[in-house]
């Protein structure tokens, strides 16, 4: 019996165990993603957010849509439990709250900006910025996953670590921002289709 | 003489109380106890869309609201995205910041904030004097040393207004109402220009 015990221990241990990769298969996960940024047009998909704060007993789930269309225009629109949308472009944020119609000069705001560089960046998967970022791969299964944490002393307050999770053609599965009481931000991609045209009128409000 | 007789009518009807004002009548059982059950339930978390009107700017999020033990809470609100802009705890008499992003960490801020959350959360507030009318009660306490009024309706808490000087300088409004949960809260300040509506998306 205690065999059994240590044998399901030992199971569920090595299910969840993620190896670091060595040099020249991180080197190559970067090259594959930067290909794969470089290569994508749009990308539309939807996604699940789930927000964990330590006190609460369950995660707050909430759904939507994203649109990204190169260079810099993103849509993030949430349909479920609230509708809710914000649109990234160039400078300015417009947001639309359930009719309520908002717009925020980011280049006022460095906050929002250093953030809304972050998501774009985050969304591609091509974070890999060695003056920005201490940067650690890993591998589980057929994913890889890298944590980027943040140099600058502003952004560490608000954000500890980016874990995000590619599939093996290096697309962005999951985006996971820790905060630096542990509470964090999961986005788990589904159904994700790149290169599909996008009308630009999708990133209006 | 006649003048002052007028002026000091006058004097008499403003000194009146907040209620007594709306033509409600004061009882003299000052047993009456007031629950307020909106934020008491230890296992469900509380989750609001929020909509905030300060002058003329408009902002957005989630109030996450927890009742972790008997005696404490936790408010929290974040950005639709998930990022945290502030995280209060309250216990019995003590009021702690978590969290707050630099640029809301105004004293000013957090104190407004601290006194309407406050009035959300509290659950047995001391009753000083009650009064009624038809099937109206209202519950006069203190809370921060501010007169604070609970109204009800056929025994359901729909509104509190939180005066100074005998004028409403808060008003606090619970409606859609559904097993003690408030679907629908606004805070509407008269003196500054400072507006919440929050909607429960509690799952």
């Amino acid at each position: 019996m205690r065999s059994v015990l240590i044998l399901l221990l030992f199971i569920s241990v090595s299910v969840h165990a993620q190896t670091k990769m060595s040099a020249p298969e991180a080197e190559a996960l970067k090259t594959l993603v930067k290909q794969q940024a470089l290569t994508t047009k749009t990308i539309s998909s939807n996604f699940t957010q789930y927000k964990h704060l330590d006190f609460l007993s369950n995660d707050i789930v909430s759904k939507g849509k994203l649109a990204f269309k190169t260079p810099d225009l993103v849509k993030w629109e949430y349909t479920e439990p609230f509708i809710y949308a914000v649109i990234f472009k160039n400078e300015t944020l417009f947001i639309n709250d359930e009719g309520k119609k908002n717009q925020v000069n980011m280049g006022s705001n460095k906050l929002f900006k250093e953030l809304n560089g972050l998501i774009i960046n985050s969304i591609k998967g091509d974070m890999f910025d060695d003056e920005a970022f201490e940067i650690s791969y890993f591998k589980k299964d057929k994913y890889s996953r890298v944590h980027f944490i943040p140099k600058d002393k502003k952004s560490s307050k608000f954000i500890s670590a980016f874990h995000i999770t590619f599939n093996e053609k290096g697309d962005v599965l999951e985006v996971k921002m820790i905060e630096p009481s542990g509470d964090f931000t999961k986005i788990v991609f589904t159904n994700k289709e790149l290169n599909k045209p996008l009308a630009d009128a999708i990133f209006t409000n | 003489m006649r003048f002052l007789l007028i002026s000091l009518c006058f004097f008499v009807v403003s000194c009146g109380s907040y209620p007594e004002k709306q033509n409600f009548l004061t009882e003299n059982s000052t047993s009456q106890e007031i629950e307020n059950l909106y934020f008491s339930d230890p296992s469900i978390d509380y989750v609001y869309k929020a909509s905030i009107d300060v002058y003329d700017r408009n902002f957005s999020g989630l109030l996450i609201i927890k009742k972790l033990t008997d005696k404490e809470h936790r408010v929290a609100f974040t950005t639709e995205m998930g990022n945290k802009m502030f995280d209060f705890s309250f216990t019995e008499d003590n009021f702690q910041v978590n969290f707050i992003l630099d640029e809301l960490n105004k004293k000013m801020l957090i104190n407004i904030l601290k006194k309407d959350f406050k009035v959300l959360i509290l659950e047995n507030p001391l009753i000083s004097n009650s009064y009624s009318k038809e099937n109206n009660q209202v519950f006069e306490t203190l809370i921060y040393n501010k007169k604070h009024y609970y109204f009800t309706e056929n025994n359901q808490l729909n509104q509190v207004i939180k005066t100074k000087n005998g004028k409403e300088k808060v008003q606090f409004l619970f409606s859609e109402i559904n097993n003690h949960l408030a679907n629908q809260i606004e805070i509407k300040h008269q003196n500054i220009k400072l507006k919440i509506k929050l909607k429960s998306i509690t799952q």
